[in-house]
């Protein structure tokens, strides 16, 4: 690092400052933070039925255990808390409140009925026992499938047939083109429901000090709009005496970029009693109440002609949104989201979709990284993969076909949406070359099945929608999800600079890569920068880290900020060495007069002139101070992309999948830190493979979530993820021309193009057999028994050989 | 879930019959049986201690009995709370088949389901604990019809037997007249709770 002089620090593998302190476990999560002695702590009775009406609750028996304050229920929070209304401005939307507890009816396993206040946690737990709650039950809606059927009981009374929203879009003249389709296809994907489990669960606590005001930490990625959110919805709460501070985050995946009950309960309780309140939940709370995600069924006709060029495609898109609206994205993120970013790198002609948002009695669903794009992308790539098999062009071959071209850049989609630079035909020309594609297709010339493993090799081909900015989230009808971020920098009284960014770090390594950022426009090294964040109380206002945008939306408002203050420390620089601010340079903590070399200034030597520390005086024109707060919007959205080529083998008996290659070409624009960059790609690979083989929230058909722990719910470990031996990842970079920077978003790409590819590879390996892999997960229960199935309906040569080979194999 | 199962009782078909009349004797066999309580002819009440896994807690069940056809065979609906644990609720058939001179083949069949934490974290044991308990229940009974015969008459205990009379005192069962086909019913019933509780989602 000691080689670096100049502005050169973005593009290094710069060593993540935050691994100093977090592999030593040195890391302050909210849990560990010092607790008031007069700290009240809640627990929360949960509901056991998916939908029932509340008759009566009887708390008595709960207050007689020695420590517990009081115990409160949906009456008491009516006058406290307004009801959770996420602001979304669609037509058709239809809202569905949610209240901090629930009052009359309960719509999902684990919906909160009551709270108990106890002087410690023991004793708020032993006391939410012996809360007697009686139900009378109503009929339960649990799946997407039995919440759309004809005659399905309803979750809200004023949602008719379980919809809350629907969306629909038909490019010109949809019908007659799609009628013209020369060879057409349909097919339905189905992606099952899953929960973007982080390590650390979700927890806060409120402190109120110097008597009106309250200091609120909270585990979360939306610092800012957790902040006004609780403002508008607690009553007599005030913005200004709220301050909202982040501690270490242990992994957010978009599941902490929610507003959440507990968190305005929180605040609604210290605002009453006076005391900090304090709440962690465990395990199976993170299970039962944090957001869920994905759970859409695809249903899909697409035309294309003889080369395998998608003339037109047809969708139906049903997500499963759960009981009630999450806030602040409301039940149309997903919906909407599957809808417009399916069309992916492909030049798709003539596109309509309709899509809906569905309510169940089940938790409701949010944001959880890739958001609908795991699921979508699975469904477009299955198509690609359908259409080379019908006509039997090889799959790549296909995809290339359909791709957009350099000579198209920038790219405005059927649906509007501006791709302003990409490298999709670069990409997979290179992943054709290095992934060992075309090695596996002579290998594998005919017959999958080697040594009593299926074998097969998938493709994920991706854009990712990243950095969204605000017409963006208009777009989509959310306007509580602001788009803008912001940062304040101050060059510090000795020369040392504080960077403050409206994020809030979940583990991305903003401290070292905002650093970075600030160096090359300031002109110091990234050792004089400390980035600040996750404090409402000295970050400027901005939308927070989800949806892959805290590199381009906090990045840009750290290139602004950065430009306002080096121009100032231009100026003076300028009058000091009586150049023009022009002719000055920044460089390792100098100005320098870039004719002249040998004439420079020292920072501290301006800095003491910007804050009136030392005999010299400023210029006339200038104002005190070294520090500028901007604040970016950044475009609609900026385009990553990248391919993601996997070889399996599938075990003939059990079904089990292992991953024997994987291959990754990935493109971010201009790559800040490319250690960092391969660590998003590694986590986000690890929770794809989570996601196709092993993870799914379980209900049963009367809404009860059986698999509310790890042992149940399994996530993927080391010994399940790809052994980064046979993990190759390359970068290509094609810097933005519309953000700042030139950056693109990478937070979501890893966990988009696994799911896409790896249920891509296992359709390839089985699809010789006539199985017809169209649903994730697919765990080794699912995939023995679509093979059981094939081999049983069609006895074609391959599944014969299969059978000779197990029988001489055993 | 639903459950099929047919388990044989080495004993002969009247001598299971009586015992099954015997309210303490069954009280004693059902592990974790705190209390049954005859509410009226077609109903009782019963309190189960219960583990399963990380989840303990005591269930409170009523069991309503139905489509009687002593002594071959009847229907029970059953419903149990176990406060912060869940509950459990469902139906089942029962039926007594003698199958020669010292065996009889008890048979139920389920159909049930539990909810709350007791289905959230418990799902993936039940299948296991509900072995555990319905072998030690049998083998409690099978048991005690060696060491306590039952009087052909009834289920009445015998005053001079001190373990039977002592637990009588505790618990306000009325015994209904030996004639009744109801306290086999109330005996079967208690099987079947266990059987309801431990067998969900087997």
């Amino acid at each position: 690092m000691t080689t670096h002089q100049s502005n050169d620090f973005v593009g290094q593998r710069f060593p993540r400052r935050e691994d100093q302190y977090l592999l030593r476990g040195e890391g302050l999560y909210l849990d560990d933070l010092a607790e008031p002695h007069n700290t009240l702590h809640l627990a929360f009775v949960l509901s056991p039925h998916a939908h029932a009406r509340i008759l009566s609750i009887d708390v008595s028996e709960a207050l007689e255990v020695p420590g517990v304050v009081a115990v409160l229920t949906g009456e008491d929070f009516v006058s406290l808390i307004k009801p959770i209304r996420p602001n979304i401005e669609m037509p058709t939307y239809l809202y569905t409140d949610r209240l901090a507890l629930a009052l009359d009816v309960v719509r999902f396993v684990g919906e909160q009925v009551a709270v108990v206040l106890a002087e410690s946690k023991y004793a708020a737990h032993d006391a939410i026992e012996l809360v007697q709650v009686e139900y009378e039950l109503m009929p339960a809606v649990v799946s997407l499938e039995q919440a759309i059927s004809e005659g399905s009981p309803v979750v809200h009374e004023h949602v008719a047939g379980n919809i809350a929203f629907r969306g629909e879009f038909a490019s010109d003249d949809f019908a007659t083109k799609h009628a013209a389709g020369k060879y057409r296809l349909r097919e339905r994907f189905r992606h099952g429901r899953v929960s973007g489990s982080a390590m650390e669960p979700r927890g806060c606590m409120a402190v109120p000090i110097r008597g009106e005001e309250i200091t609120f930490y909270t585990s979360t990625q939306i610092p800012h709009i957790v902040r006004t959110e609780i403002a508008k919805h607690v009553i007599g709460c005030s913005e200004s005496a709220l301050r909202v501070v982040v501690p270490e985050v242990g992994g957010g995946f978009g599941v902490k970029a929610q507003l959440y009950t507990e968190e305005l309960i929180s605040v609604a309780l210290c605002l009453k009693y006076r005391r900090p309140i304090k709440w962690v939940q465990d395990r199976r709370e993170d299970l039962l109440t944090n957001t869920h995600a994905r759970d859409h069924i695809y249903e899909m006709e697409a035309t294309f002609d003889e080369r395998g060029v998608l003339t037109s495609l047809e969708l139906e898109l049903y997500t499963n949104i759960g009981a009630y609206s999450s806030s602040p994205f409301g039940g149309t993120i997903e919906t909407t989201g599957g809808a417009r970013q399916i069309v992916g790198p492909y030049k798709l002609p003539n596109y309509a979709y309709r899509c809906y948002a569905v309510t169940t009695n089940t938790c409701a669903s949010g944001v959880y990284r890739g958001v609908a794009q795991p699921a979508c992308f699975m469904a477009m790539e299955g198509i690609m993969d359908r259409i080379a098999r019908q006509l039997n062009i090889d799959p790549l071959e296909v995809r290339l076909r359909n791709i957009v071209l350099p000579g198209d850049m920038p790219w405005v989609n059927v649906l509007g949406v501006r791709y302003d630079t990409g490298s999709y035909q670069k990409c997979l020309e290179l992943a054709r070359e290095r992934s060992g594609y075309e090695d596996f297709r002579r290998r594998f010339p005919g017959s999958r099945l080697k040594d009593g493993k299926y074998h097969g090799i998938g493709i994920g081909n991706m854009v990712e929608l990243t950095g969204t900015g605000a017409p963006g989230w208009r777009v989509r009808g959310l306007q509580a999800v602001s788009g803008i971020d912001g940062a304040t920098i101050r060059v510090e009284p000795t020369g040392k600079v504080s960077v403050f960014v409206s994020q809030a770090n979940a583990g991305q390594g903003h401290f070292t890569t905002f650093a970075q950022i600030a160096a090359d426009h300031i002109g110091v090294r990234p050792e004089a920068v400390t980035v600040y964040e996750g404090d409402t109380a000295s970050t400027p206002f901005g939308t927070g880290t989800f949806a892959s945008r805290s590199a381009i939306t906090g990045g840009g408002a750290v290139i602004q900020a950065a430009e306002k203050v080096s121009n100032k420390i231009r100026r003076l620089a300028a009058h000091e060495l009586q150049v023009e601010p022009n002719d000055i340079v920044l460089q390792d903590g100098r100005a320098r007069v870039a004719s002249d070399p040998s004439r420079f200034v020292d920072f501290e030597k301006l800095c003491l002139l910007a804050y009136s520390l030392g005999k010299g005086a400023l210029p006339p024109t200038e104002v005190y101070g070294l520090e500028a707060t901007e604040y970016y919007d950044p475009p609609v959205v900026t385009v990553a992309n990248a391919v993601h080529i996997i070889e399996v083998a599938i075990d003939a008996i059990d079904g089990r999948v292992a991953i024997e290659n994987y291959y990754v070409v990935h493109d971010c624009g201009k790559v800040i830190n490319p250690m960092i960059v391969d660590g998003q790609i590694h986590g986000g690979i690890a929770q794809g493979v989570g996601e196709v083989l092993m993870e799914e929230i379980v209900y049963d058909e009367h809404g009860q979530l059986i698999n509310a722990s790890l042992l149940d719910y399994l996530l993927p470990t080391a010994l399940d993820v790809p052994d980064l031996s046979t993990l190759t990842i390359d970068h290509v970079e094609t810097p933005s021309i519309d953000s700042l920077g030139g950056f693109k978003g990478v937070g979501e790409g890893g966990i988009i193009g696994s799911v896409a590819a790896l249920t891509s590879a296992i359709y390839d390996a089985l699809e010789g057999i006539g199985a017809n892999v169209n649903s994730v997960p697919l765990r080794p229960s699912h995939i023995a028994s679509l093979i059981r199935a094939a081999r049983q309906s069609a006895p074609d040569p391959e599944a014969t050989r299969a059978k000779q080979e197990l029988t001489a194999a055993h | 879930m639903e459950l099929k199962r047919v388990q044989k009782v080495e004993a002969p078909h009247l001598r299971v019959w009586e015992a099954l009349n015997d309210i303490e004797i069954l009280k004693a066999s059902i592990p974790g049986c705190e209390s049954l309580e005859r509410i009226d002819d077609d109903t009782l009440h019963a309190a189960v201690k219960i583990k399963i896994g990380p989840i303990a807690a005591k269930f409170k069940g009523v069991i309503k009995f139905s489509d009687l056809n002593p002594p071959n065979s009847y229907m029970l609906a059953f419903e149990g709370q176990g406060g912060a644990a869940g509950f459990a609720k469902g139906n089942a058939r029962v039926d007594l088949t003698p199958e020669g001179p010292n065996a009889t083949a008890l048979s139920y069949e389920t159909s049930a389901q539990v909810g709350g934490k007791i289905a959230q974290l418990g799902s993936r044991l039940i299948d296991s604990a509900a072995m555990k308990t319905a072998t030690e229940f049998f083998e409690n009974f099978s048991r005690a019809l060696v060491k306590e015969p039952v009087e052909e008459s009834g289920s009445q205990p015998d005053a001079t037997q001190p373990g039977i009379s002592e637990s009588m005192a505790s618990v306000p069962v009325q015994t209904p007249p030996p004639s009744s086909n109801r306290p086999l019913l109330i005996g079967i019933g208690v099987v079947v709770i266990a059987a309801l509780v431990w067998y969900a989602f087997a």
